[in-house]
């Protein structure tokens, strides 16, 4: 059997650098699993150069779809990468279905733990939990007392898991505080489906989507509302789960929101949103419970909203996982369960902990010091929910006396806070490298959820490879994943996809339309960004192409580099930076517009920062919105080679990075709803055009140039503002003036002018809500109504034969004055963002008597 | 001994707090060695809701919201409190505190929760190997338990000096100890952390304490601050409160406002603001006797 589907070149190379204890793949004489056999055979009749070519699609999908890239994290550091294998592990049915009991029954006992810990505490009262045990938890929070039983508890529950060199499974961490990086598993699933659905299909595995499904629509009634209004909390894009939690919100169709974004009073919860505050129904938590109510728990955790515990003693059922459900994370648990699960529910415990005592307790501490460097010493409470990022432990073997020595006082202070842990080993599966298989040690994260029918376990997870001499826990620095695969043995059901849901696309969408004023913040820059990346690329092209195409000693070059040097300088520009920069040359000034330190509006800087607010707004993206936009990632290979490259490399970067924005333009244009958040984005993208064509004009025309330089002036202006084909075929002319004038600033029907930019802001800003109410215009709608006003009566004849050009520069100089302040104007009324800093107040006894 | 105590909290800012929630302490609780006869609390902009529980700790604890606008905000508690000394008791006739786990985790019968709490660290007591050494000075093998923490109160109050500009509210105790400086909170925390690294039962208290002018002198109105000690227990006693700070068992000059594993758990005033700049906060209190 094993001949037919493997062929001498993949497993052969697999059985020899086999080393021993329990394989995945192989059974003891070396023959392949039986459920392995179905991938197997489909793998191996791939030719080597498709498994090849897979394994690099597979890299490129990751990577376009932004797994576990931190925003802000430096994207050259190794702990960034993320890998996905070309090979799953593969699950029987048999071995899943006692698997998932057995997660099921963990997910029962600890929700029954949870209940009686945050309740009547007749565990600890009656010794089968020591009391010190719990009470030294940090994740113990005596403010839900009372509240988590009224709660529904334990709704989901995360467990590494890993296969002992003996054959036997354990649970080596328990994660019950969020998603736990479910986010990270569907992600994975996506991407590996997309580049092998074929293995996928072939092996008859089962699909994710009807888990989530269930999911969701336990949540639904969990709200108590068919049209609920559920948010995911997040601690922002600065966390390292960041991603995870906006593709699980954008998977499931929940808002995904911040501390910030949210306001209690009384028993609710509000969103602060561009219409004012919406109540949330619901909200899944993915912040640390700590730090989910700055004024009833740790006061530096600002991640969730001030007064969020006393709302959910008013609506125990508001948040998911209740707050301080982290408690039964507590490693030094393990040695307890099997007795708590006689206790608790009357069963045997069927998956145990790995071997771990808790070290608060003198005779475990005797036990441990015997065998002392067998063990390696961990904290009982780490709480961490991205799979791969638990501490690896203190190995008591590589210690020298006077760490050792450290180490037992420490533990004689503070073991209550503190386990030993016995090394388990770790069985081994294959990973695809080098053309060839491989085993390599893995752990795997599973989750468990409750449904209405009760708990149920993903049928799938998260894989990862570990370092079996180090790691006792699910650490992987080198984030090496792998999906994880259960066969069926039905046939499985018809693709469903949650992304477009079918029936329930009016109580998803209707939550969509809701935008935060935090969103509306980021949308409004992302349109900004774009516009501006898309101008500043121009000017470069521009300017590059007068000195590559060599039309004639210094043709246009003067009116380029004005148009360089105004990008250069802004408001806080000193007289020094403004010498500094006149005294640059031609090539010099490109350089410095690419990446010049300390310019703000340098082509590597907006990119920066468009690709950040991009990061920001993700969940209101499409996922190929967003991909489009992946190749401005900091560090990667589009901004190093640009920063790198001779003037005529340049320009087709600058080709290749005009085009992703226009093809971001594109779907934004096509793919999103004409909700508030387009409008904001696309007035965005129209104050940042106004401003930029104003500027260049001021630049160009003030003070007023020679005929020659005006003529040269002309061209480059129509090019920036990618008119010239419309002059042409309208005028068939040489650029004149006043037709140019008239084309850029007043001609409505012109979507590069002037005034289309303000009509259209005007036009959007109609469709967001006044918000406050009164007579008298708000102050952005009388901004815009004067910019506009100026616009349409200015009379282009006079001003263009005005040899002093005098009221053109006031024309130019009150848009270039009153665009920023209508930029302003608009946040204030709409982003709310001025003081919007929740601060602490603190006083202290300071009695001497 | 009958005392009036009046506690006043005034907050200016210096632009508007556009809302703010507070977590607050202020209303005393009832115990055997005290009964609140009158308890007034006056706030000032009165909040759109508030919240009144118990919380774990038993103490009295409101949650307010307040949503006008304002730049001045004043909390003024006033009590008149019954204070009893406790009864006589020699400290030598305690349990030795290593002796303590059998007395906490009785055969057969429930584990005193309210009591065990108090032996675990919390975020503001968490001792180093240094503070645990000093605490072990007091503590020797077989020691009573009250004899030992009297010992550790004496040594704080011979050894530490007060000092209000030494630290903050977010000086860590093992500042406190390597300086030697602090006041009366920083003194508390640092006598926790030594009675816990013994695995003493131990508990924060705030509260006032009646203090007296020099003599000839006329008291001052305000002049008198919040004050916190630590309370420890022993299973002959129960709680008997000690103060570091003045290096004296508590008697009836003493009025506990609510008690917690740190100062954390029983802030007379905590909030949060939206808006507001600076602030400027001035408190008067005053405990008269009767």
């Amino acid at each position: 059997m094993s001949s037919m589907v493997s062929g001498p070149d993949l497993l052969n190379a697999y059985r020899l650098s086999q080393t021993g204890g329990y394989d995945e793949l192989l059974d003891g004489d070396g023959a392949p699993r039986r459920h392995w056999l179905p991938f197997l055979k489909e793998l191996n009749a791939l030719p080597e150069a498709d498994r090849a070519a897979r394994a690099l699609r597979l890299d490129r999908r990751v990577r376009e779809t932004g797994i576990a890239y931190d925003v802000f994290a430096d994207p050259t550091l190794g702990s960034q990468q993320w890998q996905l294998d070309l090979v799953p592990i593969v699950f029987s049915s048999a071995e899943w279905r006692w698997l998932e009991a057995a997660l099921i029954q963990r997910a029962e006992l600890f929700d029954a733990v949870l209940n009686d810990l945050y309740g009547d505490q007749h565990l600890l009262r009656d010794g089968h939990l020591p009391p010190e045990l719990v009470f030294s938890d940090s994740a113990y929070l005596r403010a839900c007392q009372g509240v988590l039983p009224h709660s529904g508890g334990l709704r989901f529950y995360a467990a590494d898991l890993a296969r002992g060199a003996d054959g036997q499974w354990r649970i080596i961490d328990s994660h019950a505080e969020t998603l736990a990086g479910a986010g990270f598993a569907l992600a994975n699933r996506m991407v590996h489906t997309h580049v092998a659905g074929d293995l996928f299909n072939a092996s008859n595995a089962v699909r994710l989507a009807p888990y989530f499904q269930d999911v969701q629509a336990a949540l639904t009634q969990h709200s108590g509302r068919d049209n609920a209004r559920i948010a995911l909390l997040t601690p922002g894009a600065h966390h390292e789960d960041y991603f995870s939690h906006a593709y699980i919100a954008r998977y499931l169709g929940y808002l995904l929101v911040e501390g910030a974004d949210l306001r209690t009073r009384g028993g609710q919860v509000f969103l602060k949103t561009l219409e004012g505050l919406k109540e949330i129904d619901l909200i899944v938590r993915c912040v640390d419970g700590r730090a989910s109510d700055p004024l009833e728990l740790d006061p530096s955790g600002y991640d969730g909203p001030s007064g969020l515990v006393r709302t959910c003693r008013r609506s125990p059922g508001l948040v998911v996982n209740a707050i301080g459900s982290a408690l039964v994370q507590n490693r030094a648990l393990g040695p307890y369960l099997p007795k708590l699960a006689k206790h608790l529910l009357g069963e045997d415990l069927a998956l145990h902990d790995a071997p771990r005592w808790w070290l608060g307790c003198e005779k475990s501490r005797r036990h441990v010091a015997e065998r002392f460097d067998q063990l390696v010493i961990r904290k009982a409470q780490e709480g961490t929910g991205r799979p791969g990022q638990a501490a690896l432990g203190q190995d008591t073997r590589s210690m020298s006396d006077a760490e050792r020595d450290l180490l037992k006082r420490e533990i004689a202070l503070h073991g209550a806070r503190l386990v030993a842990e016995e090394k388990i080993g770790f069985s081994k599966a294959p990973v695809y490298a080098n053309g060839s298989l491989a085993p390599q040690p893995f752990a795997v994260r599973m989750f468990v959820a409750r449904t209405q029918a009760g708990y149920v376990a993903m049928p799938g997870g998260l894989a990862m490879t570990i370092d079996p001499d180090r790691a006792v826990a699910l650490s992987a620095p080198d984030g090496h994943t792998r999906d994880v695969w259960v066969l069926s043995d039905a046939e499985q059901a018809h693709h469903v996809s949650l992304w477009r849901p079918a029936l329930e696309t009016a109580r998803v969408q209707r939550a969509q339309r809701v935008i935060q004023s935090r969103v509306a913040d980021d949308l409004f820059w992302l349109g900004r960004y774009t516009e501006r990346a898309d101008w500043t690329m121009r000017v470069l092209r521009s300017a590059l192409r007068r000195v590559a195409e060599d039309s004639g000693p210094e043709a246009g070059t003067v009116a380029a580099r004005k148009c360089l040097q105004v990008l250069l300088t802004d408001d806080d520009s000193t007289a020094a930076d403004r010498a500094r920069i006149a005294g640059l040359d031609y090539d010099g000034l490109c350089a410095k517009l690419v990446r010049g330190g300390g310019a703000t509006r340098t082509l590597e800087r907006t990119m920066q920062r468009l690709y950040k607010v991009a990061h920001l707004a993700r969940d209101r993206l499409s996922l190929e919105a967003f991909q489009t936009l992946s190749r401005f990632r900091p560090g990667d290979t589009w901004a190093a080679s640009l920063a790198s490259a001779r003037p005529g490399g340049v320009l087709d970067l600058l080709d290749e990075g005009l085009a992703s924005i226009s093809a971001f333009n594109g779907l934004m244009h096509e793919n999103m709803t004409r909700n508030f958040g387009w409008s904001i984005l696309d007035m965005g993208r129209r104050l940042e055009r106004a401003y930029n064509l104003s500027e260049a004009m001021m630049a160009l025309f003030i003070p007023a140039p020679d005929a020659e330089e005006e003529q040269n002036s002309l061209m480059l202006l129509l090019e920036l503002a990618d008119s010239f084909i419309t002059y042409r075929s309208r005028y068939r002319l040489d650029p004149m003036l006043p037709l140019v004038l008239d084309l850029l600033l007043l001609d409505d029907t012109n979507p590069r002018s002037l005034c289309y930019q303000l009509a259209a802001f005007s036009r959007q800003l109609e469709t967001l809500p006044e918000g406050k109410q009164g007579v008298s215009l708000t102050e952005d709608r009388r901004v815009i109504l004067a910019l506009l006003t100026s616009i349409r009566l200015a009379d282009i004849e006079r001003i263009a034969s005005e040899p002093s050009r005098a009221t053109l520069q006031k024309l130019l100089g009150e848009q270039l004055l009153l665009l920023p302040e209508l930029s302003d104007a608009v946040a204030r009324h709409y982003f709310n963002l001025t003081d919007d800093a929740l601060h602490r107040a603190h006083l202290r006894s300071e009695s001497a008597s | 001994m009958m005392l009036d105590v009046s506690h006043r909290t005034y907050y200016q800012y210096s632009s508007p707090v556009v809302q703010s929630q507070h977590l607050i302490h202020l209303t005393p609780r009832s115990t055997e060695r005290q009964a609140i006869r009158h308890h007034s609390l006056i706030i000032e902009p009165a909040p759109a809701t508030r919240f009144d529980s118990v919380d774990a700790f038993g103490n009295h604890m409101a949650i307010l919201d307040i949503e006008l606008p304002h730049k001045e905000f004043v909390l003024h508690a006033r009590t008149t409190v019954e204070t009893i000394a406790p009864p006589a008791f020699d400290f030598a006739k305690t349990t030795p505190w290593d002796k303590l786990d059998g007395v906490l985790a009785p055969a057969g019968k429930p584990i005193p929760l309210d009591v065990v709490q108090y032996r675990c660290v919390s975020r503001l007591t968490t001792a180093s190997l240094g503070i645990a050494e000093y605490a072990a000075q007091s503590f020797t093998r077989g020691r009573p338990v009250l004899q030992g923490a009297m010992d550790l109160t004496l040594r704080i109050y011979d050894e530490f000096t007060f000092d209000s500009t030494a630290t903050d509210v977010s000086t860590p105790i093992h500042e406190v100890f390597r300086h030697r400086r602090g006041v009366c909170q920083d003194f508390a925390h640092f006598a926790l952390a030594c009675c816990r690294a013994m695995r003493v039962p131990a508990r924060y208290v705030s509260g006032y304490i009646l203090t007296r002018p020099p003599p000839g002198q006329p008291r001052l109105q305000g002049a008198d601050a919040s004050h916190a000690w630590i309370s420890v227990w022993s299973p002959q006693t129960g709680w008997i409160d000690l103060d570091p700070t003045n290096g004296i068992a508590v008697s009836d000059e003493h009025v506990m406002v609510a008690c917690g594993r740190d100062y954390e758990d029983v802030s007379p005033i905590s909030g949060l603001l939206l808006g507001g700049g600076d602030h400027d906060v001035n408190v008067g209190v005053d405990v008269v006797p009767v």
